[in-house]
């Protein structure tokens, strides 16, 4: 009896205490202590008094859950705990009434008004399977010859409170003596229909227990406070009807009265009214299943819930009709009819087993522990630990069912285990579901669980690096070997699950999911897309990425990615063995058609490699193979400051035998870069000049080439000004190809007359000799301009050369091009002058284009200098008023008067007066007149000039 | 029904009143679950948890059977919404309401609110038939499983039952018109007490439904919900100055505090 007595500690006597385990049970042979996996706990409902038994069972069931997995759901065990041997032997008249259980004591009330206490012992086979011994301490007879209709223990006070006969009276829970009367009060109650302890009282006495009480024929609730040796009233509450059942929590009373069920709160005599139940029909149960809510018998089969209140919190559960008692064990409500035990999740009010229950009496809660008893004997029905009604929830692949008793009983298990456990049965759901295919449902459950992403890519053979270090979760988190084993060889299954596993690890890769194994992750993904011929293949390797060399290399080789492993080299820092790799698929020694553009790719690799000695040495290959584009590693490099970039010398000397390719980067440097070195556009030029002068000399003549080789040769030589002018003069001195490009030299040398000689009577090409004109004059003052202009108006008329020039040419052709120059640019020209030189028989009709320009412009010059004229008149009389006017007055110049530019005084007489009499001093007007009169700030009299 | 298992305390309730068949979980499913399935009759009751917004509502989904009736005022109490449901095609499940149901919702909060909902209008109304924009998951699947249901609804139903023929092609007459359900909604008030001008508009609280093809089904839960906002703020006001204390109750409160008034 020593727990007893120790738990008058407790606050409450009458909740139900905590024991601890017996000691026997505690882990011994037969375990082998690799068996218990110290990180996979297990837990009970409400028996936190057996945890320690519940885990050894439970990882004995977890051994066996193989066995087990075709089995339906089992959440109790149906154990006998007192046989009727021991009870009642033979004596078929004897019954059980009630009984009580209070630590490992077991009190038997029967119909012959005898208690029977019994030592309750659980064991566990070797098996794991619970079992109860017990051992019969007493038994007494109570002398009243009626049944023995209730017992309940307050173990705080060592009695047993005893409904007999209509009086409610207390036996020693030892020696089952019944207590004599104190001699302050009586410890009987008479008439008495039924009671109830109150496990939540509001007193807060330990060493008294509060009762609510029930009498015949009247309409009334007493509370008694029950002592060691008496009991007293402390209240009394009327009812509206006569009472048959009740509970109490606090202060509220749940009472079954005739036709209904009503809340009653004893202290405020407030009431509630629940809802209408015929207890003649069906015998009401009131089942107080926590704190301030009951579980009530309602019509139609229910199981109804109601809080203190009178509010429902839980959807009701339907039992059947008959229902004979009830209770809850979290998260179960349990109910017994006469054949059967029934039990509803309280989570889902769904119906998860039934038991076969003959002759089924009562049904009682003890401290956790369910105690059932037919008329004969008396059984424990022992909860399956949670873990392993999970498990075979899962074993059936119930997902959702063994995923809401996880979550629901997250109030019965410690938080940080209840994390662990979550977990795992979220991560075991996901394998079923993956398992099943759907996928959705399983990646929703695999990211709720954190699942370590690599128990799913250890499932895909060879995905995982050789390298790492993972080793899967045990015990094992899904029953497959590999795909294979999940697929059974159906291949179109294999690849919808290599098509989940691609979309799985592309959304956790960047996550914090993928956090210390990012390196098994991105091989896993590179693998797949690979094998998958998976376009993001190339987007994994170009962007950030963790894949293991060592492993992807074989991989990408098999599956002829050379590309991507290409990329990967350059990823990983060896660009040389990447682009070694490109130039032998470009080449066609291997195969990979991922690009179709690998030259180009190459190209542009090279392009913007900063390691010139790779750029170097493969160039030459990237040239030979295709000089136009090859010469884009030097011409598109992006711009950068670096000095130790290339440096064009450099280039124009590699590229000195790929000749093409020079041509295109000297144009390049020349054209587009605008160097400003002399070297390069004379190399320019001369190279154009090469091109011009070799397709001359073919036989047969591509006009069109020479023609647009000589518009750049012409282009260049006309807007270069860097190259050496004499040195490609020279190179075409006696070409008589060459015209057009020499007269435009001998324009760059300023020797005009030499140009428009070769334009004129040797090219005859009066448009060029023109144009050519005003490219020389373009940027030079009007008097070159007229100069230029007026040479080839003499060229243009010069006799002596007309005469001698190549037949075929008339002298009218000159002359006529002498007329269009004059009609078309005769505001350039000096008209007397030209007149002077204009033959005498040309008529007057032939020029009067030029002539009524040359008319009008004089006339403008002629007007407009006219006007300048009287303006300076007008200014000039300005100034003279002025002056008349002031020499009529003295202007005073003083030491303390100060100069109106300067601010400063004067010191010398010497002045200078502005207009309108301001002395002022010499110096300051010499400066005003140098500078900008904007610049300094003016004197109000010299605003006017 | 995971959700309604996870076991998180309610901020307000909801229920749906009304006579049996009328389709009440119907209702509840297409909301939940946006399909329109095969139910069986509801025994006692169930509930389901919807989080809206910050809150948690729950929606009491009741039983319509008369064996169940003395549950309705229990299931009501402490309710900030009722449901009054009927059947469109059923003017008796109208009547029931009147009769039976407006009584259970005395034990409802002072303020609650009431809407009546005419269901199965897509057997009257052509604009109710087709699916909804929102529920576009109402696949082929529940078109068949309406030939199997609807006939023992309407065989349970006191109206006459329509053959299966009749239901695709002819449209049934229309038993309750929209007019009836605003003047129950007008008697309602007064057997509340409450002033119709103070009160939610008839036209704002009587809706028809139509859970076969979700047609007004979001609509009339949240609209509902958005009402019940003042009532659940309200609620947590009064549990705040509640002589009880509850940590996690305080915790959230005065961090609430806290983060006004630094603002």
């Amino acid at each position: 009896m020593k727990h007893c007595r120790g738990s008058i500690y407790n606050k409450f006597p009458f909740s139900r205490t905590v024991l601890n385990a017996p000691d026997h049970l505690h882990p011994a042979a037969g375990f082998d202590s690799e068996q218990i996996h110290s990180d996979q706990p297990s837990y009970t409902v409400l028996h936190h008094g057996y945890v320690n038994v519940c885990l050894y069972v439970s990882i004995c069931c977890l051994q066996r859950l193989d066995v087990l997995a075709e089995m339906s759901v089992k959440a109790f065990e149906l154990v006998p705990a007192v046989e009727r041997d021991l009870l009642m032997g033979d004596k078929a008249r004897i019954n059980i009434e009630c009984i009580e259980c209070c630590g490992k004591h077991l009190y038997v009330g029967t119909n012959d008004c005898f208690i029977h206490h019994f030592l309750l012992d659980e064991v566990t086979s070797p098996k794991g399977k619970p079992s109860y011994s017990s051992q019969k301490l007493l038994h007494k007879y109570l002398g009243l010859k009626k049944p023995v209709a209730e017992l309940r223990a307050a173990s705080a006070l060592e009695r047993l409170i005893v409904l007999c006969d209509g009086i409610v009276f207390l036996v020693d829970m030892v020696t089952l003596e019944t207590v004599p009367s104190a001699a302050g009060g009586g410890a009987k109650i008479r008439g008495v229909t039924a009671f109830c302890v109150n496990e939540n009282p509001v007193s807060g006495d330990p060493f008294c227990v509060e009762m609510g009480v029930l009498s015949w024929k009247r309409r009334t609730v007493q509370i008694y406070m029950v002592y060691e040796d008496r009991v007293q009233l402390v209240k009394e509450v009327t009812t509206p009807e006569q009472p048959c059942a009740v509970s109490l929590d606090g202060y509220f009373l749940c009472l079954a009265l005739a036709t209904q069920y009503m809340i009653l709160n004893y202290n405020t005599g407030a009431s509630q009214d629940l809802f209408p139940y015929n207890s003649e029909e069906r015998r009401p149960i009131v089942k107080r299943i926590d704190r301030e809510e009951f579980l009530l018998a309602a019509p139609g089969g229910l199981g109804m819930f109601a809080n203190a209140e009178g509010v429902s919190q839980r959807a009701p559960v339907n039992w059947s009709e008959s229902v004979i008692g009830a209770t809850v064990c979290f998260p179960y409500v349990v109910a017994l009819d006469e054949s059967f035990i029934t039990i509803h999740s309280m989570l889902d009010q769904q119906l998860k087993q039934t038991l076969s229950f003959r002759d089924g009496h009562i049904l009682e809660v003890f401290e956790g522990k369910v105690i059932l008893a037919s008329t004969k004997a008396v059984y424990v029905l022992v909860p399956l630990p949670l873990e392993r009604q999970i498990q075979d929830l899962l074993a059936s692949h119930r997902v959702e069912e063994a995923l809401v008793l996880t979550e629901g009983a997250q109030r019965n298990i410690p938080k940080d285990k209840f994390q662990i456990l979550h977990k795992r049965i979220l991560q075991q759901a996901g394998f079923i579901q993956f398992g099943q295919l759907q996928f959705l449902e399983a990646k929703e459950h695999f990211r709720k669980g954190q699942l370590d992403v690599r128990e799913l890519i250890s499932l895909y053979p060879l995905l995982m690096p050789a390298s790492s270090s993972f080793t899967r979760c045990h015990p094992p988190l899904h029953e497959f070997a590999d795909l294979n084993h999940l697929a059974q060889g159906d291949q179109e299954k294999v690849l919808r699950c290599k098509k989940f596993l691609i979309s799985y690890l592309g959304e956790v890769r960047s996550t914090e999911v993928a956090n210390g194994c990012r390196e098994d992750v991105d091989t896993a993904l590179l693998k797949l897309y690979a094998e998958q011929d998976h376009d993001s293949l190339l987007d994994l390797l170009a962007s950030e990425n963790a894949c293991l060399l060592t492993d992807s290399v074989p991989w990408l080789e098999k599956y002829h990615k050379y590309f991507a492993l290409g990329l990967l080299y350059h990823y990983n820092g060896q660009d040389s063995a990447a682009l070694q790799l490109w130039i032998r698929v470009a080449d066609g020694d291997l195969e990979d058609h991922t690009r179709s553009d690998l030259y180009e790719y190459v190209v542009d690799f090279l392009c913007s490699c900063s390691n010139l000695d790779l750029v170097w040495k493969y160039a030459d290959w990237a040239l030979r193979k295709d000089p136009t584009i090859g010469v884009h590693i030097f011409t598109k490099r992006p711009g950068s400051k670096d000095q130790s970039d290339l440096n064009p010398d450099d280039v124009v000397t590699y590229l000195g035998k790929h000749s093409r390719a020079l041509l295109l980067y000297l144009e390049h440097v020349v054209l587009e870069r605008r160097t400003q070195k002399e070297r390069f556009h004379t190399h320019l030029a001369v190279l154009y000049l090469e091109r011009v002068l070799s397709l001359l000399s073919e036989s047969s003549k591509n006009e069109q080439q020479l023609t647009r080789a000589r518009e750049r040769l012409q282009a260049l030589l006309r807007e270069s000004n860097l190259y050496r002018v004499q040195f490609i003069l020279g190179k075409m001195e006696n070409n008589d190809h060459l015209l057009l490009e020499r007269a435009t030299l001998h324009g760059k040398l300023e020797e005009h007359d030499k140009a428009l000689h070769i334009l004129v009577h040797e090219l005859r090409d009066f448009p060029s000799a023109e144009a050519f004109v005003i490219w020389a004059s373009s940027c030079q003052d009007s008097a070159y301009r007229q100069r230029l202009f007026h040479l080839l108006l003499g060229v243009y008329l010069d006799r002596t050369l007309t005469g001698k020039s190549a037949a075929g040419v008339s002298s009218g052709d000159l002359e006529m091009a002498a007329v269009d120059l004059l009609n078309r640019h005769g505001e350039v020209f000096d008209a007397v002058r030209v007149l002077r030189m204009l033959p005498e028989g040309w008529s007057l009709q032939l020029l009067r284009p030029f002539l009524g320009r040359a008319v009008r412009a004089s006339m403008h010059a002629c007007r407009t200098s006219q006007i300048a004229l009287g303006l300076a008149h007008s200014e000039n009389l300005q100034l003279l008023h002025d002056r008349l006017k002031e020499r009529k007055k003295p202007i005073l110049v003083s030491e303390k008067k100060g100069c109106h530019l300067c601010h400063n005084t004067f010191s010398e007489p010497d002045v200078v007066c502005l207009p309108g009499g301001v002395p002022v001093h010499t110096h300051c007007v010499a400066q005003r007149v140098r500078d900008p009169p904007t610049k300094r700030p003016l004197t109000n009299s010299s605003n006017h000039t | 029904m995971p959700e309604s298992s996870k076991m998180k305390k309610p901020d307000v309730k909801v229920v749906l009143l009304g006579d049996m068949n009328v389709g009440k979980t119907s209702l509840l499913h297409r909301y939940t679950e946006k399909k329109f399935k095969d139910t069986i009759s509801t025994v006692g009751g169930a509930f389901f948890l919807k989080q809206w917004g910050p809150y948690n509502i729950s929606i009491w989904d009741t039983a319509g059977r008369e064996q169940f009736h003395g549950l309705g005022s229990m299931y009501c109490r402490g309710a900030a919404a009722v449901i009054l449901t009927y059947d469109v095609t059923n003017w008796q499940s109208l009547a029931e309401l009147e009769e039976r149901f407006l009584s259970l919702t005395d034990t409802a909060n002072l303020d609650c609110i009431y809407a009546v909902v005419g269901n199965k209008a897509d057997l009257t109304d052509p604009k109710a038939q087709r699916p909804q924009e929102t529920d576009v998951v109402s696949e082929d699947r529940t078109e068949c499983e309406e030939d199997q249901t609807e006939p023992q609804v309407t065989s349970a139903c006191p109206t006459p039952p329509a053959s299966p023929a009749s239901l695709s092609g002819l449209m049934l007459h229309q038993q309750v018109t929209h007019e009836d359900a605003v003047a129950f909604y007008g008697r309602i008030l007064r057997y509340k007490g409450l002033d119709e001008n103070n009160s939610l508009p008839a036209e704002k609280m009587c809706f028809e439904t139509s859970a076969k093809t979700g047609y007004n089904v979001n609509t009339l839960f949240e609209t509902l919900f958005d009402l019940v906002l003042p009532s659940i703020l309200r609620k947590r006001n009064e549990n705040q100055e509640s002589p009880t204390v509850d940590l996690e109750e305080c915790r959230g409160a005065t961090g609430k505090r806290s983060r006004s008034a630094c603002c």
